[in-house]
């Protein structure tokens, strides 16, 4: 087997880089391919927390690279899915631990063990960066719309654009946007984005408290239905493995109470 | 409904107009690594150049930077008014 290596990257930090590689994870797993998530923000592990597997982790990915265990046995498998592992990354070491090549030795191994290999990279773009995507073929890029943010994605898209022959492709994604703040001119729309920064869209998620709520409960919200957000990480999913779906409508993501039951009684109006 | 709808959004319309200019500028200037001040000492030097051969409109000569894709263009646009040779 030859998986995919895909490196979930930002370069602003706190932008939704775990929260992505968490949901992705649950997202593709659920569409039935097998997915090895690698936690590769060393000293700030987290998400072994948002996949509720914090009291699983024995071994960690510094263990694997340092041989002290077999990469099987530090590899944490998903709580409901039988096809999610999880790589948890170290918390009391530093990023110094790994260097480049350990990691793509690492991305190789488990190449041949998975179809999936999600990398979640820890922010900035330094070193911690340079080993995240030093085994991936695939990126995607994280921002939310601030200008802040947007910068810092440029950043990362130019340093991608500079490893052309390693990463063949890279696409954004584009969280927590407020669909009544763009309809009212207070902050850049989905196309404002692209546009600036020209790159394609692998999706948009919505500001969503259920985030929130799913990470406390170590869920991934891709697991639960009837959420936009995780129709959103889900149609994400999709779109890696290559499925055309459409964007989905940013109003309905707005809807108020009234257009619901409007939409309720008169079903045409939806 | 749609009168109050489009009376909200022409009141911000500057803001995200403002953020996405913002944004370019700022972007450009990221990715040639080109200081605040650089382009305006480009600017007067070019019209320097340009006024020793011209006589040009000094209000509506522009300078513009553009974006293709990744990259950007500096477009100048100098009136002429007449030849000084
Ligand atoms: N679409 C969203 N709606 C609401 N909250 C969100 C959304 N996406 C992320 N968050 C919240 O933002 C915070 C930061 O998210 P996350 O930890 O995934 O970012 P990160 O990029 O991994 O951060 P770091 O750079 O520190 O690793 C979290 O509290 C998360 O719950
Ligand atoms: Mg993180």
């Amino acid at each position: 087997m030859s998986g995919r290596v895909i490196v979930i990257t930002s370069g602003k930090g706190g932008v939704g880089k775990t929260t992505a590689s968490a949901n992705i994870g649950v997202a593709l797993a659920q569409t039935g391919v097998s997915v090895a998530m690698v936690d590769m923000d060393i000293g700030l592990r987290n998400l072994d927390i948002l996949m509720g597997l914090e009291n699983r982790v024995v071994y960690n990915l510094v263990d694997v690279i340092e041989e002290r265990c077999k990469l099987r046995q530090a590899l944490v498998k998903d709580k409901r899915l039988p096809n999610l592992c999880l790589l948890p990354a170290a918390q009391t070491r530093d990023k110094t631990a790994v260097n480049a090549d350990q990691m793509k030795t690492l991305c190789n191994e488990l190449k041949t063990l998975f179809d999936y290999v999600i990398v979640d990279s820890p922010a900035g773009i330094e070193s911690g960066f340079q080993n995240a995507v030093a085994g991936a073929e695939e990126a995607v890029v994280i921002t939310t719309p601030e200008m802040s943010a947007v910068r810092d994605a440029d950043r990362i898209i130019g340093l991608l654009e500079a490893r052309k022959d390693e990463i063949s492709q890279y696409r954004l994604v584009l969280n927590r946007i407020r669909p009544s703040m763009v309809k009212t001119n207070d902050m850049m729309s989905v196309d404002d984005v692209l546009e600036i920064l020209s790159i394609k869209l692998l999706g948009v998620v919505p500001e969503d408290e259920g985030i929130i709520v799913s990470t406390n409960k170590g869920e991934p919200i891709a697991g639960t239905d009837n959420t936009r957000s995780g129709l959103a990480f889900r149609n994400i999913a999709r779109r890696l493995r290559g499925e055309d779906v459409p964007l989905m409508d940013l109003d309905e993501l707005n809807q108020g109470w009234l257009n619901k039951v409007v939409k309720f009684f008169n079903p045409a109006r939806a | 409904m749609q009168v109050l709808n489009w009376f909200f959004q022409r009141k911000n319309e500057s803001v995200r107009t403002k953020a996405k200019d913002r944004m370019r500028l700022m972007l450009i200037h990221d990715r040639l690594e080109l200081p605040a001040d650089r382009l305006s000492s480009l600017e007067e030097e070019l019209i320097a150049v340009v006024s020793r051969y011209f006589d040009i409109d000094r209000e509506t000569t522009r300078f513009d930077l553009q974006q293709y894709e990744r990259r950007a263009a500096l477009i100048a646009n100098f009136p002429l008014l007449r030849s000084k040779c």
